[in-house]
């Protein structure tokens, strides 16, 4: 086991890694931004380091910084937590070159499935049904012959980018036409890489993801599945586990043939594969999410198993310890992702000081969260304020104690879309388990929030 | 935004009114949009001072002066507030500058200069002084004072202003983390106030990479 992890990350990922660390037993240091010196990370923290500016690419997206932070604090790992560096291939192979351990799959498994197209092509090869989608487009010409040959409407997808991030939604060749250098020049600025393809858009789908877990020796599991199909702009806002759209019988499947394929293809640590399920049930492969995730909480809950701390096992060079069928899906898990947005406007990211702040509590309440009464939400990174996940033995009950969990929740200050979640826990489609990523960006939030204040 | 509003609805029956809610919606202006980005600006060039001027108004960041300087400052950006007779206008609480800021924040305040200040650490290293560098002597504001080591590649340590060596604050080899103070600098005497003496003349040591 490591003895000290450097933790490369800010928020409620710095915290519950922090957290991971110390029931390992392992010594850990936060990396913080000087925008975040008032995190609650770095003030949890035995130690801290100021690795630079509020400015992410001078201080967690560069990776001078962060080695340096690590070498200097006598880490030998680094946790790369979501987002910022955690699934790149060059980093992760800079941090071996300086004798550390990259928390996450080696730089070669990362190069392998850096690229959504080709990792798309991988797992196919291995089993799993693909969206019908193009190669990298050439010019506009290619991507208009591409689209006739594949069939509107189409998404155009960056292929550097992630989230959802860059994608446009086309449905004739006249949008494609418009859309297509915008496309480009977005991609170019967002991710440095212009590569862009097509794939055939699903218009009424669900977002169903499979958790893994590889280790060294090529034990692998899964961890079953997380229905992400509350979802604004691509965004993913409520999760939750078992899928409501899934039977038994299904869930296991996809899980399997998910997991079957990612250890064949020679996966390594934490993933995740995320596929499209359309109204018939047919599940296509989208991407794999090399690192953890967000909403890892809710898988946590349903099966006990502590994923950040077995993801930095597994980087230690640990075997997995348990089979697959030592792994059991318990009740029924929610998660909702607190945003500083205002859902009244356009869903604008908010700042501003927290004042009163008040976590829910109760069976099965858990809140992951860097906020604490007087902490300052700097403007500079994303809008999550924390995750709100709740477990209960049926789905019913999940959503009770979800309802009572959002009511106790107080975060003064800062304006926040917890009314907007009680609303759509209180709407009929979701209590019947119909949501479908497209609904909340097709309705708009207004009915949901205006239902829910009756 | 809300409280810039009201002062502006309880205000606009005189002229004299209409001038203080101009102002003060310049002082929201300069809190909201220009100062952050200053801010960030000032933080990631190592310098020490900024100084903008727009429209009648005049902001300049300083990196920070050690805690009772910061103290004083705040309590003179109270005290400007007062002087118009209103509180600081709804947002303008992004100008405060409490104790253990890193920086300190001077709207309309040019007449006040610190007695010391520090160079700092450009980056998260190991800090190496100049060799020659010693107690008392004179330095240009730009000059290299020292460097920090990041994987090998060495970033200078810049001295914020002209002054005089004071007392060191890290030791040659020691980790330091991103804009630690690593050296006083003592001011001989209290600059004029819109001095620019930074500008004029030839800095005294190389300042350039090495």
């Amino acid at each position: 086991m490591f003895n000290k992890v450097l933790i490369a990350n800010r928020g409620e990922i710095a915290v519950r890694i922090l957290r991971a660390c110390r029931t390992l037993g392992v010594g850990a240091v936060v990396a913080y931004s000087e925008a975040d010196r008032e995190s609650l990370a770095p003030q949890l923290a035995d130690e801290a380091i100021c690795i630079g500016p509020a400015d992410a690419r001078h201080s967690y997206l560069s990776a001078p910084a962060v080695i340096s932070a690590a070498i200097v604090t006598g880490c030998d790992a680094i946790h790369p937590g979501y987002g910022f560096l955690s699934e790149d291939a060059s980093f992760a192979d800079v941090v071996r070159a300086h004798d550390l351990e990259f928390i996450g799959p080696s730089a070669e498994v990362l190069e392998r499935f850096a690229s959504k197209e080709a990792t798309r092509r991988l797992l196919a090869a291995h089993g799993l049904q693909t969206i019908p989608g193009s190669t990298m487009l050439r010019d506009e010409a290619h991507a208009l012959e591409e689209a006739e040959r594949i069939g509107y409407p189409l998404l155009i997808k960056p292929s550097g980018g992630g989230g959802g991030k860059g994608m446009r939604l086309v449905r004739n060749a006249r949008e494609l036409e418009s859309t297509f250098k915008v496309s480009r020049s977005e991609a170019k600025a967002a991710f440095g890489d212009d590569s862009l393809y097509l794939e055939k858009f699903l218009e009424e789908n669900r977002h169903i993801e499979i958790q893994v877990a590889v280790d060294r020796f090529g034990n692998a599991v899964h961890m079953f599945e997380r229905d992400c199909s509350v979802q604004r702009r691509h965004q993913k806002i409520i999760e939750e586990t078992p899928s409501p759209a899934l039977s038994e019988d299904a869930r296991r499947d996809l899980a399997e043939r998910a997991l079957k394929a990612v250890a064949a293809a020679g996966y390594e640590n934490l993933g995740t594969l995320e596929f499209l399920v359309d109204s018939k049930g047919e599940a296509y492969f989208i991407e794999i999410n090399c690192r953890v995730q967000v909403e890892h909480a809710i898988t946590e809950m349903v099966t006990g198993i502590d994923m950040v701390a077995l993801q930095i096992r597994i980087a230690a060079g640990d075997p997995l310890g348990f089979t697959q069928a030592d792994i059991a899906s318990s009740g029924h898990a929610i998660e909702f992702r607190i945003l500083a947005e205002d859902p009244a406007k356009d869903f604008r990211p908010q700042s501003g000081q927290v004042g009163a702040y008040l976590t829910p509590g109760g069976p099965g309440v858990r809140m992951d969260s860097h906020l604490y009464p007087g902490y300052e939400i700097p403007s500079y990174y994303d809008s999550l304020l924390g995750k709100l996940c709740v477990w209960a033995p049926n789905r019913a009950e999940a959503i009770a104690r979800g309802d009572a969990a959002l009511r106790e929740l107080l975060v003064d200050g800062v304006t926040t879309n917890i009314e907007l979640h009680r609303a759509i826990l209180a709407n009929q489609v979701f209590i019947d388990g119909k949501v479908t990523t497209s609904l909340l960006d097709r309705v708009g939030s207004a009915p949901f929030v205006a239902a829910g204040n009756r | 935004m809300a409280a810039r509003t009201q002062i502006g609805n309880q205000r606009s029956e005189s002229e004299d009114a209409l001038q203080v809610q101009r102002d003060h919606d310049a002082i929201a202006g300069l809190a909201d949009d220009l100062l952050p980005a200053l801010i960030a600006k000032l933080a990631a060039s190592g310098l020490g001072e900024i100084e903008v001027r727009q429209g009648g108004w005049k902001a300049r960041l300083r990196m920070p002066a050690p805690s009772d300087e910061s103290r004083r400052s705040a309590a003179k950006a109270a005290k400007a507030a007062d002087s118009h007779g209103h509180p600081a206008p709804g947002r303008g609480s992004a100008v405060h500058a409490r104790p253990e800021d890193r920086l300190a924040v001077d709207v309309e305040d040019v007449s006040d200069e610190p007695a010391r200040v520090a160079a700092k650490s450009p980056a998260v290293g190991i800090y190496n002084p100049r060799k020659d560098l010693a107690v008392g002597m004179r330095v240009r504001s730009g000059d290299r004072i020292g460097q920090v080591n990041v994987l090998g590649v060495n970033q200078d340590v810049i001295s914020p202003v002209d002054g005089i060596i004071g007392s060191s604050l890290a030791e040659a080899g020691e980790a330091v983390e991103y804009g630690q103070e690593l050296v006083r600098i003592e001011l001989p005497e209290p600059e004029p106030p819109t001095s620019e003496a930074s500008v004029h003349g030839a800095p005294v040591g190389a300042a350039g990479q090495s």
